[in-house]
């Protein structure tokens, strides 16, 4: 497996320009709902940690890169885009959760990232009819093509 | 002044050159990067050059000494010295030059500081190449250079002053105690500025309006100021100790005999928010700005009068007034004045929070800025001084602060607004003192208490109980039913979100350069630094001069301050111009333009491209002449002429081309000629070195007055010689020193630009660049790009544009 410097994708001067003002981590929806979570506390441990530190860290999964703290960022730090190089580093060396990797799985393998059994029945409630097969193959090779495969084996 | 002859004569004339060269380490400066040794053992071995030495601090008493001495020892009659820009010791090395006997303009600096050591750090040895160019480039300039002789005009013993806040007072009495006659132009209609709307000062709690409002009484009845309220600059011409200013005298509406009594206003109908209560109250159409206004008279806002556009439709206020001191047939009037010195001190707008959507500044009334809080809190104020929130009346019993807003930002202004900390501080306590009960947050980045007196303050509002909270909130949400807001947050010192229900919130806006900041810029050639303040002549030993001659900065309009410093600076401001005015006469730097009357054909053309109007003859006469009192030393008419009648002192067109032809001298394919103005692009470069940009050092740069001085045929030269590429660089239009001289720039660059399309010459070949004093960054970024481009040229095409633009000349000068 390989791993990646975060900072080849991410510019690394962007965030020496953070004052810790915490803008970011007042405006996070998710700190909402997992107060574990702050992109603050995530630059300021990229900064003084390195990043090496940080993608060890689960927390860097909780963002939902909604991009309310980039918006509101009196420095325009692209935080979002931070979160997603943390991510890809972070995979990249197996540090992936374990429920994220089996949803992968799943969608390789059968097209959906959960099963839901019910699901004609619902749709026949509501007057729906079935859906359409799921072309499983294009699936896989596009999430091949994305090198997902690099990280979850399917 | 000493005769012509006798000043130049000890060591000048007898025909013989002789140079003496100084290079200066600068400490580590440039002995760090450059080696300067081999520079000054290169130097050497230049013509003409009988002495050369390298030293580690030339501008030091031991190094003017050394040069003083060999002035005398060695029969010097040029001296080179190669250190720093001369924007910075040029003044320093031409005293020493002159203290030897020398006249001072024999002196010639080679920028080897900020334009070279500084810019290559990392090069060793292409700084030192470049070092060896550059002193090269000096000396034989210096072998041309003539002695000149300054002229001396006078300096009227009247200022303006331009602001009417507290730095525009103070630098009013300070000039009118001294003794000179002052205008002092105000805007709006009363003198008191921002100060006047401040409830307190920090950091001693004095009422703001108590210790300005004497000040203000003694403008008032000075008999040295002539005080015109309601008024604005609106044309400024001539120069420094000669200017001519034209000012529009807004109508009053209302004479002087106004003695305030009041009884109009209740009769006015007309009502409007109340611009000095930060619109938190109402005002009538006839009005007094406030109570201590001064003049202490009444106005008449005609925007809302029922009477504008002569339309008389209601006469209320003139039937109320017992005086009859209502005049609706007022009207408007230019003055124009003769002033020696001018000081600016126009203040600062307040930054508007309503942009930061996510703190509700707009939408929520329980958010207000300082400035409203301020004028609340205040005893004149519009609750009389009772701390009420707006949308109920109720005096909070929760109050947060928010620090930094709309400072320290890429999406507002990237500056810190220096007074916000303090401020809040001094408003926390103030909030304390009345309503001791009251629970104070404030919720900040950095607490910058950096003042006399500053941290003393701020901890005595930590002792009384205010809340200190490190994390400015991401979020503001109001509760609908009771007007409270939800503060949505981190404390990044305990590292754990908050939520806090508050009453009120205050917003600690910062401050920022006038929206109309630009005009009175244009207006006195002013240059103004990245975040639009007007600049000073050097941010460290010239603070408060600017680059435009007899015009000084006072107060926040040169950049965020507090009214300690705004007073100290206009002070110093009056103190500046009371020197040149208690003088009486100003020498001005004897660059002027010369027209030879036998080679004039009097055509008139230079006279055309004047931007002062200081070119005068015609037809009749046989020929032009400059009028050296008015000359300002752009160069802009040189270029113009056709039959080589004109020329400018001190940068004559064998002295730049002697420049030119050494850069040059070696691998001109590999080099990039810049021209720079000396107000802008020059100081531009400098400000790249100052700031350690590193660019490609390649560029060899050529010092004129304005961008309107470079001649096309310098250009044509340098392709001819094979540079490979030609950047020609000034300041912003409408932002240059000589009124507007570089829109000639322009259309010369632009018409080599066609001419070198004809002869299939790649165009991007002549670059023009507009580059700012502050723009040291972009002047590095248009070096790179031009480097970038050198590099894709083929040596054979540089060539063949030589050979057709010497084809093409050789044509010329045979057909004519």
């Amino acid at each position: 497996m390989t791993t990646i410097k975060i900072w080849n994708f991410f510019p690394r001067e962007a965030l020496y320009e953070c004052y810790q003002c915490a803008r970011c981590t007042g405006s996070c929806p998710a700190m909402e709902v997992a107060p574990a979570y702050g992109p603050r506390e995530t630059i300021l441990k990229c900064l003084n940690l390195g990043h090496e530190a940080v993608v060890q860290d689960e927390k860097i999964w909780l963002c939902c890169t909604c991009n309310v703290c980039e918006d509101r960022c009196p420095q325009k730090i692209p935080i979002s885009d931070l979160l997603v190089a943390l991510r890809n580093s972070a995979a990249r060396r197996g540090n992936i959760p374990g429920k994220l990797g089996m949803a992968i799985e799943l969608l390789a393998k059968t097209g959906r990232s959960m099963i839901v059994h019910q699901l004609d029945e619902m749709r026949a409630h509501h007057g729906l009819g079935p859906l359409p097969p799921i072309p499983v193959d294009e699936i896989k090779q596009i999430l091949k093509k994305t090198k997902l495969n690099d990280v979850i084996d399917f | 002044m000493k005769d012509k002859s006798e000043l130049a004569k000890p060591y000048y004339g007898d025909g013989d050159l002789r140079i003496g060269v100084y290079v200066c380490h600068c400490g580590k400066n440039i002995g760090g990067v450059v080696r300067c040794e081999e520079v000054a053992e290169f130097a050497e071995g230049l013509p003409n050059v009988i002495v050369s030495k390298d030293s580690l601090y030339t501008c030091s008493e031991p190094g003017q000494e050394q040069i003083k001495t060999d002035i005398k020892e060695h029969k010097l009659n040029r001296v080179v010295v190669a250190s720093c820009t001369p924007r910075l010791h040029e003044p320093t090395f031409r005293a020493a030059c002159e203290s030897a006997g020398l006249n001072p303009y024999l002196l010639e600096m080679a920028n080897i500081r900020e334009h070279c050591s500084w810019a290559h750090l990392h090069d060793k040895d292409l700084a030192t190449e470049k070092a060896k160019d550059l002193v090269a480039m000096a000396v034989h300039r210096a072998a041309l250079l003539q002695p000149q002789f300054e002229l001396t005009v006078p300096v009227k013993r009247v200022a303006m002053v331009i602001g009417g806040g507290v730095a525009g007072i103070q630098a009013a009495l300070d000039m009118a105690d001294a003794g000179y006659k002052v205008y002092l132009v105000e805007r709006s209609g009363s003198i008191g500025g921002r100060m006047a709307q401040i409830d307190k000062t920090f950091p001693t709690m004095d009422c703001s309006i108590c210790i300005l409002a004497p000040k203000m009484s003694e403008v008032g009845r000075h008999p040295n100021i002539e005080l015109l309220t309601l008024s604005e600059v609106k044309e400024v011409d001539g120069h420094i100790g000669n200017f001519r200013v034209k000012v529009l005298k807004k109508a009053r509406y209302v004479t002087k005999g106004c003695t305030a009594c009041g009884d109009c206003i209740d009769a006015c109908p007309q009502l409007t928010p109340d611009e000095f209560n930060a619109g938190l109250s109402i005002r009538r159409a006839i009005y007094m700005p406030f109570a201590q206004a001064v003049p202490s008279q009444f106005m008449i806002d005609m925007d809302r009068c029922l009477n504008n556009q002569g339309i008389v439709a209601c006469d209320r206020c003139f039937q109320a007034c017992s005086h009859k001191c209502i005049d609706y047939a007022d009207t408007d009037k230019i003055l124009e004045l003769e002033v020696g010195t001018i000081v600016v001190a126009t203040g600062v707008d307040v930054y508007d929070p309503t942009a930061l959507t996510e703190l509700g500044y707009g939408r929520f009334p329980n958010v207000i800025t300082t400035l409203e809080f301020e004028r609340l809190i205040n005893a004149g104020g519009p609750s009389s001084g009772e701390l009420i929130r707006p949308s109920d009346r109720k005096r909070p019993e929760k109050v947060a602060f928010l620090q930094c807003i709309g400072s320290r930002s890429k999406r507002s202004n990237p500056y810190c607004s220096n007074v916000c900390c303090m401020n809040t501080v001094k408003d926390a306590l103030l909030i304390k003192e009345h309503w001791p009960e009251t629970e104070i947050y404030v919720f900040y980045i950095d607490i910058r208490a950096f003042g006399k007196g500053f941290e003393d303050l701020f901890q005595r509002a930590r002792r009384e109980g205010v809340t200190f909270i490190r994390g400015i909130p991401g979020e503001i949400i109001e509760d609908i039913d009771t007007g409270n807001l939800k503060l949505l947050g981190e404390n990044t010192l305990l590292g754990t979100p908050y939520r806090y229900e508050m009453d009120m919130v205050i917003l600690s806006v910062g401050i920022k350069p006038r929206s109309d900041a630009g005009t009175l810029q244009r207006l006195l050639n002013l240059s103004t630094d990245t975040d639009g303040f007007y600049m000073e002549a050097h941010p460290k030993l010239r603070p408060v001069d600017t680059t435009t001659g007899g015009v000084f900065l006072a107060g926040a309009a040169e950049g965020p301050k507090d009214i300690k410093d705004s007073v100290t600076q206009a002070s110093a401001a009056a103190s500046r111009a009371n020197i040149l005015m208690s003088r009486g006469e100003v020498k001005v730097p004897a660059i002027t333009a010369k027209i030879d009357p036998n080679k004039c054909v009097a055509c008139g053309l230079c006279a055309k491209v004047c931007p002062y109007h200081a070119i005068e003859g015609g037809k009749d006469l046989g020929y032009y002449r400059v009028i050296e009192a008015a000359c300002q030393g752009c160069g802009a008419c040189v270029p113009e002429c056709k039959f080589g009648a004109l020329d400018q002192s001190h940068f004559t067109e064998e002295q730049i081309i002697s420049q030119l032809d050494q850069a040059v001298a070696k691998d001109p394919n590999t080099k990039i000629i810049c021209f720079a103005c000396n107000w802008c692009s020059y100081a531009g470069a400098d400000f790249a070195g100052v700031s350690r940009i590193q660019y490609p050092a390649n560029v060899r740069i050529i010092r004129t007055m304005c961008s309107a001085r470079v001649s096309p045929e310098w250009i044509e030269r340098a392709f001819i010689k094979g540079a490979g590429a030609v950047l020609v660089s000034g300041c912003h239009p409408s932002d240059c020193h000589y009124n507007n001289a570089n829109q000639n720039t322009l259309k010369r660059v632009e018409k080599y630009w066609k001419r070198m399309e004809k002869l299939g010459i790649n165009k991007d070949r002549l670059r023009l660049a507009w580059i700012s004093a502050a723009e040291g960054a972009q002047f590095a970024k248009v070096i790179e790009e031009m480097a970038a481009g050198i590099k894709k040229l083929r040596s054979e095409s540089i060539h063949a544009a030589s050979e057709a633009l010497l084809k093409r000349k050789t044509k010329k000068v045979e057909g004519s």
